[in-house]
């Protein structure tokens, strides 16, 4: 041990002078830490609530069932007024291809080569 | 270890446990007390068992220590709680009952200036008599730290204290 050991050893010696430890029975018998009266308690209560409520929250939204599909609002079934005029009488003709050609007639009905006849 | 036993043991080491506790706590005999308290319920319940693979002070001392920093960290989110800044400034009592004592007060007002690692090495290796690496095994540090931390806070403390105090 050097010297500027033994003399720190005295200096921390010293500073422990004063030390007064409670007596080991007292302390033995206790054995109840603040902490069992923390002030952290109330902010665990707090946090734990919260937590719950949002756990509540995210339950509660996952169970609600799908909102039916709203109607079918009215002006999507507007009929204008002029849509009779689209209503002509020989609609079903002009869906179909109107034939020139009796059917069934080989000498009047023209080769099919697929290319248009042009004048 | 036998109840009785480890009562026994702890009850030997009762003194110097508190002694390490102060220094733990920056001399406050009450927040050093509510530790020991705190250990003593942490062994008696199991949270703390002494395994052998140390010696039964380095292990208690490092429980000291560790639940000295617990409580630390728990002051200090305390301190933040919006509920408690309606309390106003408490007086620290008996840390002011001891640093008015003459002797030792400067000592310990140097040993504040250190860091925290620098003061513990430095009161368990001249005051609780261990070695670095025991004081490395209660610190739950390495070796080489230890010894860093144990030169470096030597050298301060010298230079803090100077010749006077250290005649």
């Amino acid at each position: 041990m050097t010297d500027e050991d033994r003399r720190l050893r005295e200096a921390m010696a010293r500073a422990h002078r004063a030390d007064r430890a409670p007596p080991f029975s007292r302390t033995w018998a206790r054995r109840s830490p603040r902490a069992a009266r923390s002030s952290l308690r109330p902010l665990v209560v707090l946090c734990s609530g919260l937590g719950a409520f949002a756990l509540a929250g995210v339950w509660v939204v996952a169970r609600t069932p799908p909102r039916p599909s709203p109607p079918v609002p009215a002006f999507a079934r507007w009929v204008a007024p002029t849509d009779f005029l689209l209503q002509t009488p020989d609609l079903v003709t002009l869906r179909t291809l109107p034939s020139l050609v009796p059917a069934g007639d080989p000498l009047l009905s023209p080769p099919h080569d697929g290319r248009r006849e042009t004048r | 270890m036998a109840p009785d036993d480890l009562e026994q043991q702890i009850a030997a080491l009762h003194p110097a446990s508190f002694a390490w506790a102060l220094a733990c706590t920056r001399w406050n005999a009450a927040d050093a007390e509510e530790v020991l308290q705190s250990v003593y319920l942490s062994i008696l319940e199991g949270r703390a068992r002494f395994d052998g693979r140390s010696g039964f002070k380095t292990w208690l001392f490092s429980v000291v220590r560790n639940v000295s920093a617990r409580q630390r960290r728990r002051r200090w989110l305390e301190e933040r709680l919006p509920w408690k800044a309606f309390r106003g400034a408490q007086g620290s009592g008996p840390h002011d009952a001891l640093d008015a004592e003459e002797q030792g007060a400067r000592v310990r007002r140097a040993l504040g200036q250190l860091t925290a690692r620098q003061r513990e090495v430095l009161d368990l290796v001249f005051f609780h008599e261990l070695t670095i690496e025991e004081a490395a095994a209660v610190m739950g540090v390495a070796l080489g730290t230890a010894r860093a931390h144990y030169h470096r806070g030597k050298l301060r403390l010298l230079a803090l204290l100077g010749p006077e105090e250290l005649r």
